[in-house]
């Protein structure tokens, strides 16, 4: 259990204080009851044994983290173990009427382990617990009654709800720690981000705005250069999703501009969905393909993001030779369509809806609409 | 600094705002080299390395344009900052975007706060040139990205409490969308069946509606605050 480990300190010192007070309780229920002992010896050696065995745990579960499970299951025979000697050290008046309270001789005592269990491994592990300490209960007293059903019903309740409680605290400050790491890598970002742009991106942009005088090699090395220059700006861009589960469809989109795509967005941040937001940007990442292997090496493409509030919109052009409809027959033979379909696919998926403009020399236009959902409304 | 080319005006005079040394002296050095072809040239008049140092010397030096990229470090004034008080200063004077950086807010905050226009600073230098040329003349420079900010700010101010806000009209929204997919105004002219200058003109009263609503924003916030007398 490495994770978390701290946060399950304070509830550790509670665990042993609890063991340290009941140890106190049952001792002095045994020095007040000891006259009716059928075996009084007995009954001091028991008490000698909850003395002894109260100081092992509290130090097993203050200092020894490495072995806490076999501790607990040990913790658990050890005191069913006590527990069941009341059987032998207790006369059969006090033993029968429960009325009389003469408790076992371990009594609240024997919650220990369930108590420790539940920090350790949860609800159901408490609950557990609990039943067997209240089964031999029962089981040494040889007989059922109200009382005892009101003892079990505690034990297996404390065990269950300190187990749901300890779990809870464990998952929140491993959800805390996760938080203070993310933050802490998107700190550091920032800060890489504000030294690449104030160094490296500044030269290559500059190598690029010269690429147009340049010729041949040198002109190629500048051209590859201010790709590199989109690349790294946009590297520092990249979008993480939020607590909600939203991501910005506009800084995701963005990341797929590049020297022959232009992305046009609101400043804003337009919040969606993330797995839509994956989706949105596969439509478009499919559409720029097209117009990489179709729409010829000039072509160039626009993709607009606009946030309507009850809708969200997406539009890809290029200015390639575009298609009229005896070439939108003929394409589903050299793939085009392929790309089309797979396009239609997951617009429908998403339960948007997709207008295709294109005609000979006009380019081609998708554009895909997205109906916004809003406050848990469902689609 | 003398002009030996007789007729001033025939001259665009430039100012250079960039921390970035290579960018700062190998603009003026670009934009000093064109010039003939009897076309405007340029004189780069002077060059700073933030917002503060231009503001300092923009009396003196009586730029045209102002070419500013927006990136100046922590302290001083922003880039949006000092392209309203260069306006403040001369509202004759032409303030150009240059930006490296894909920061869209800061853009945005610029424009509205008056600048003309934006460009990348990965653009050629031809379009370099064509934009300095076309900010001189009193027109916008506007990139796709530009217009999807535009459209994108409009709608984030239309979801404000407020109801006096500039609206686009249908035909407005409709030109900046065409821009913002990469349609020239060419191109846009003929598919809206209107006339070239037409378009110029929408796409500027887009740009100024916000502007000036910036500025009553400023002015509204200045008396809510007592910034005002």
């Amino acid at each position: 259990m490495p994770a978390g480990t701290d946060i399950m300190m304070p509830l550790w010192r509670g665990v042993v204080l609890f063991r340290a007070i009941t140890a106190a309780f049952a001792i002095a229920a045994i020095t007040v009851h000891h006259h009716g002992f059928a075996r009084p010896a007995l009954g001091w050696a028991v008490l000698a044994g909850i003395a002894v065995w109260t100081v092992v745990t509290c130090l097993a579960y203050s200092y020894d983290r490495t072995r806490r499970t076999l501790t607990i299951v040990i913790d658990l025979l050890v005191t069913l173990a006590l527990m069941s000697s009341s059987a032998l050290v207790l006369s059969t008046e006090q033993l029968t009427e429960v009325a009389q309270r003469t408790p076992l001789l371990t009594t609240v005592w024997a919650s220990g382990p369930v108590v420790a269990v539940a920090v350790h491994a949860g609800g159901a592990a408490g609950a557990m617990f609990g039943v067997a300490v209240a089964v031999v209960d029962v089981w040494v007293r040889g007989f059922f009654s109200v009382d005892l059903a009101r003892d079990m019903i505690l034990l297996v309740g404390t065990g269950f709800v300190l187990g749901l409680a300890a779990t809870a605290a464990r998952r929140a400050s491993e959800q805390l720690r996760r938080a203070s790491r993310a933050e802490a890598a998107a700190t550091e970002r920032e800060r890489l981000a504000r030294s690449v742009h104030d160094s490296v991106v500044q030269v290559l942009a500059r190598v690029r705005a010269r690429s147009g005088q340049l010729d041949g090699e040198a002109g190629e090395l500048a051209r590859l250069a201010g790709e590199q220059e989109m690349a790294l700006r946009y590297l520092f861009s990249t979008a993480t999703p939020g607590a909600t589960g939203e991501q910005d469809l506009a800084s995701a989109v963005r990341l797929l501009a590049g020297p022959r795509v232009e992305v046009s967005a609101p400043a804003t941040a337009v919040p969606l969905p993330a797995a839509d937001v994956d989706e949105l940007v596969a439509v478009v990442r499919e559409a720029l393909a097209n117009t990489a292997r179709h729409g010829g090496p000039e072509a160039k493409s626009w993709v607009l993001v606009e946030d309507l509030d009850d809708e969200v919109v997406l539009s890809v052009r290029d200015d390639g030779p575009g298609l009229d409809s005896d070439q939108l027959v003929g394409a589903v033979h050299d793939g085009r369509m392929g790309v089309s379909r797979s396009i239609r696919g997951r617009v429908a998926d998403l339960g948007a809806t997709l207008t295709l403009d294109t005609g000979p020399g006009r380019g081609t236009e998708w554009e895909v609409r997205l109906a916004r959902v809003r406050h848990g409304v469902a689609r | 600094m003398t002009d030996c080319r007789g007729d001033a005006r025939a001259v665009i005079r430039v100012m250079v705002v960039d921390d970035h040394p290579m960018w700062r002296d190998g603009v003026a050095r670009d934009l000093g080299e064109r010039g003939d072809l009897g076309e405007r040239g340029f004189e780069v008049v002077a060059t700073a390395v933030d917002g503060a140092a231009a503001l300092r010397i923009v009396a003196a030096a009586r730029p045209d344009v102002v070419l500013m990229d927006l990136h100046f470090g922590a302290k001083g004034p922003s880039g949006a900052e000092t392209t309203r008080c260069l306006i403040e200063s001369d509202p004759d004077l032409r303030v150009l975007v240059l930006s490296a950086s894909g920061a869209d807010a800061d853009v945005l905050a610029a424009i509205q706060a008056g600048a003309s226009g934006y460009l990348m600073k990965s653009a050629s230098l031809d379009e370099l040139v064509d934009a300095v040329r076309r900010t001189a003349e009193g027109d916008a420079v506007f990139t796709a990205g530009l217009a999807g900010l535009l459209l994108g700010e409009y709608r984030r101010i239309a979801r404000g409490p407020h109801d006096d806000v500039p609206h686009l009209t249908e035909r407005e929204t409709e030109v900046l969308r065409q821009v913002a997919t990469g349609h020239t105004a060419r191109q846009i002219a003929n598919a809206l069946v209107i006339s070239h200058r037409t378009v110029e003109n929408h796409v500027q009263s887009t740009l100024r509606k916000l502007q000036l609503h910036n500025r009553v924003e400023l002015a509204r916030y200045a008396i809510e605050h007592g910034l005002a007398q």
